[in-house]
């Protein structure tokens, strides 16, 4: 099987490198950005399978990302994870427009973001099953 | 009064016309006077076809002309009446009498029933202006319409808001005098439901002054009964002013969502790291010592957040204990650089203390001003490059009696557009967030304590690449809200 590539994103340099570590223990390869406007080059050139991305950052947020990425045909399939430390919901409006399939509060657990992964990209994995049992 | 003009012509005329003249007055619709006046009226007749109509004629003159004085004069008892004065003018005058009495009765009665209307209109006038004086004290805009939508009474404030003429909007319908066609509607469609239980509340957005925002508004309109209290007699609208309020409401929501961002974000590291740490992800001890750090110093950070909001809230809600002392922040700014000393040396910052030879004292809370001064070394720290230099210097403010204290860097500087917000909660520039950690509330922490607590002032010069200068003042003489 060909290793699977995710984009983790986040301005918080801990978070992207804990879940760069629980998807590289996993088998994926992993690209990481500080921001939406670094991801959306990193994605556009790289094409990830999956982008795990947190929603508050400096210069594009992760919903103005995932919109870019729907909007631009190499990259409107990509499905991605949204992390959130905001209190509120985001409306099912805003994420229809996104390629965002999947959102996530913060804290979040690790366990549960590799389990999404797997489901979002069709890949049976024990670890996945038991992250959601946990 | 026209018996008193009858009465007048007769008495320079001759008998003939007095017999006229007394005649026309018995035919006046008198009551009493009828039967009397008639039997006079028909013997002067008579005396009138005789040869002795000459001195019948000058003793009605006289009669007449008592009479004359007694209605118009009022003197009446002028000595005894002859006999042949009684016999001829006696019943008229009587009757006569009789009418004045009446006549002056019915005089006195409109004029005591007039003389009520004047009291009730007064009083009525000075309910209507205490109502219209209360109204003008409310900050709420107060219209009340008829039942035809014509303006009967308005408020300062509604003629200020709605833009209309207050001196001349009364009886005229309100769609010529409010121009916001949605609120005319309101009004008509709450008379025509016809309810005078239920009273109707609307938010509603007006245009508010020519170029300005748009103003939010609870608009609350009723129905008011008519003279016989079951039907409706009109509306009153009452219009408040709830921008400030949404405001508020709005920003209280934003810091809420703002503090959950902030104290999410460390709890998220720690709770990840922990996790992992379980899971048996860290594969090696380097790792896993790695993976302690970070939790400790999110933890770190989470506490410092915590601290820093608490702190504020006290400081808000005036409920801080301020210890006073005299405060010499020289000393206090050395204290400082030695506990920033090991951050400086990693980057290779030179950290110094300038203060003259004079006393740099001033009445404080000694624990705050170390805050303050560790607050603005730390932020200096941050965000100058390697090699760079922060200078904390203390002086005399002989203007404004008050101890200077600047913290300058030579460090990348603020943009002028963020240099307003600097002292904002949670306000951090969006491109120096990678450059260093921050809860965003330091510099808020800062001000507060300076000037709420302290009656001082904050300040911020810079120039990008070229560092910046944050001063605070603290006054020598004890000040600000938390003085007492």
């Amino acid at each position: 099987m060909t290793q699977r590539r995710a984009l983790v994103v986040d301005d918080e340099a801990h978070i992207t490198h804990v879940v760069t570590l629980k998807l590289r223990n996993a088998g994926f390869e992993v690209l990481t950005a500080g921001d939406g406007e670094e991801a959306y080059e990193i994605a556009c050139a790289h094409l990830p399978d999956i982008i795990v991305t947190d929603l508050q950052m400096p210069y594009m947020s992760g919903l103005e990302l995932c919109e870019k990425l729907r909007q631009n045909p190499a990259t409107a399939d990509i499905p991605a994870i949204l992390v959130t430390a905001r209190g509120h919901a985001l409306s099912q409006a805003d994420l229809a427009r996104t390629s965002i399939r999947e959102v996530m509060s913060k804290p979040f657990s690790p366990r549960e973001v590799l389990a999404k992964v797997h489901r979002l990209l069709g890949i049976e994995a024990p670890e996945a099953r038991e992250g959601e049992a946990a | 009064m026209s018996i008193g003009r009858a009465m007048l012509a007769c008495s320079g005329a001759g008998g003939a016309l007095a017999g006229l003249a007394t005649a026309a007055i018995v035919r006046a619709p008198m009551g009493g006077l009828t039967a009397g006046g008639a039997a006079a009226g028909a013997f002067i007749g008579l005396l009138a076809g005789t040869a002795a109509a000459a001195p019948a004629a000058a003793v009605i003159g006289r009669g007449v002309e008592r009479l004359r004085r007694s209605l118009l004069d009022g003197e009446g008892e002028d000595g005894p009446p002859d006999k042949l004065t009684r016999r001829l003018v006696g019943p008229l005058m009587g009757a006569i009498g009789e009418f004045r009495e009446r006549t002056r009765a019915e005089t006195r009665r409109a004029t005591a029933g007039l003389r009520e209307l004047e009291v009730r209109w007064r009083v009525s006038e000075s309910e209507r202006k205490r109502i219209e004086s209360t109204l003008d004290s409310l900050r709420d805009a107060v219209i009340v319409t008829d039942n035809f939508d014509e303006m009967t009474m308005a408020n300062e404030a509604a003629a200020a808001l709605l833009g209309f003429d207050r001196g001349a909007c009364e009886r005229r319908p309100v769609g010529d005098l409010i121009s916001d066609a949605t609120l005319v509607r309101l009004i008509h469609q709450t008379r025509e439901s016809g309810s005078l239980s239920g009273r109707k509340t609307v938010e509603y957005d007006l245009g508010g002054a020519p170029g300005g925002q748009p103003r939010s508004f609870d608009i609350t309109m009723a129905c008011l009964a008519d003279h016989s209290g079951e039907g409706v007699g009109g509306v009153v609208t009452i219009l408040r002013d709830v921008t400030r309020e949404k405001e508020i409401s709005q920003m209280k929501s934003d810091f809420v969502s703002q503090v959950s961002h902030e104290l999410r974000t460390p709890l998220a590291s720690i709770n990840a790291y922990v996790e992992m740490l379980v899971d048996g992800e860290a594969k090696d001890e380097s790792s896993r010592t790695e993976f302690y750090q970070i939790i400790k110093n999110e933890a770190d950070r989470l506490g410092r957040l915590i601290d820093n909001m608490l702190n504020i809230s006290r400081i808000e809600a005036g409920i801080i204990q301020v210890e006073r002392t005299e405060v010499d922040f020289v000393e206090v700014a050395r204290e400082v650089v030695e506990v920033m000393q090991p951050q400086a040396r990693l980057k290779n910052i030179t950290l110094l203390v300038r203060g003259g030879p004079s006393v740099y004292t001033a009445q404080a809370c000694r624990d705050m001003m170390h805050q303050v001064i560790l607050n603005l070394v730390s932020n200096a720290v941050k965000y100058t490059p390697e090699g760079g230099r922060v200078t904390v210097a203390v002086e005399n403010d002989d203007a404004s009696r008050s101890t200077l204290v600047t913290v300058s860097d030579t460090g990348l500087g603020i943009p002028p557009d963020a240099l307003p917000n600097m002292f904002q909660k949670f306000y951090r520039i969006e491109n120096y967030k990678r450059v260093a950690k921050g809860t965003g509330l330091g510099l808020n922490l800062v001000k507060h304590i300076v000037e709420t607590v302290h009656g001082g002032q904050v300040g911020v010069q810079s120039t990008v690449g070229m560092g910046s200068k944050f001063w605070f003042t603290i006054p020598f003489e004890a000040g600000g809200r938390l003085a007492a």
